[in-house]
């Protein structure tokens, strides 16, 4: 199998996995943080949600960054096939490459600002302003 | 097509909250200005619509993994309806420990 086979495959893997995440981890998010939250429905909350998931908080921003990173990744490239197959076939490559870059920067923001809301998912390496 | 729909709200919505994040991480003095937003009825109307897409979403992938990949018990093989069946409570499960563990109580 040629390196770009396997990229190609291992990129599938990363899809499906992202599919999952996004099925079993997002429609929690989206409940509690912009609906329950929001209209004060169950389970009310004294802070909004995402301050109590992401701040100084080890495990759910954990959670966090692959519920909302996997399912990133999988929506864009899903996304970006769907596009393709409308009729914008001729603008797939930059189409993809598009999609590729906004998954990049996404998941290099979300982790970076997470990180800084908790230092601690990182053992041993704090961000460098918060010596 | 619905199907391949519900991408676009996973997206969207993923695209929303990473800028969330971006809000409280880069300035939480003005964070609280986001969460007007967040208590927008435009912005609770496009979650309402975004959680039925997303749960649409579940429910086909769980189907579709038990139809591409049945699980060989004996002879048979698991239907995709029971795959179905055992991952949506499996997400219920997920949902309720997520709320107890990180939100309930805090």
């Amino acid at each position: 199998m040629s390196t770009v086979a396997r990229f190609h495959a291992l990129l599938w893997g990363v899809f499906s996995l992202g599919g999952f995440i996004a099925a079993f981890f997002l429609p929690i998010l989206i409940y509690i943080n912009n609906i329950a939250y929001p209209l004060g429905l169950w389970p009310v909350t004294s802070k909004d949600p995402t301050r109590l998931l992401v701040i100084n908080q080890t495990v759910s921003t954990l959670f966090v960054f692959a519920a909302v990173g996997g399912s990133l990744f999988h929506g864009i490239f899903r996304l970006s096939a769907t596009l393709a197959e409308l009729g914008l076939k001729k603008q797939e490559a930059k189409i993809t490459a598009l999609g590729y870059a906004i998954i990049a920067v996404g998941l290099l923001a979300l982790g970076y600002y997470l990180w800084l809301l908790s230092p601690n998912i990182i053992p041993g390496l704090a961000p460098p302003w918060s010596k | 097509m619905i199907r391949e729909l519900t991408s676009f709200f996973v997206t969207a919505f993923s695209l929303i909250y990473i800028y969330q994040v971006y809000r409280l991480a880069s300035n939480p003095g003005t964070y609280s200005q986001y969460l007007d937003t967040v208590r927008s009825p435009a912005m609770i109307s496009f979650s309402i619509v975004a959680l039925g897409f997303t749960l649409f979403h579940s429910v086909t992938w769980f189907y579709l993994i038990g139809k591409i990949q049945p699980i060989k018990i004996g002879r048979k093989k698991t239907s995709p309806l029971l795959a179905l069946g055992i991952n949506t409570v499996f997400l219920v499960i997920i949902s309720f420990a997520v709320l107890q563990l990180f939100i309930v109580g805090k």
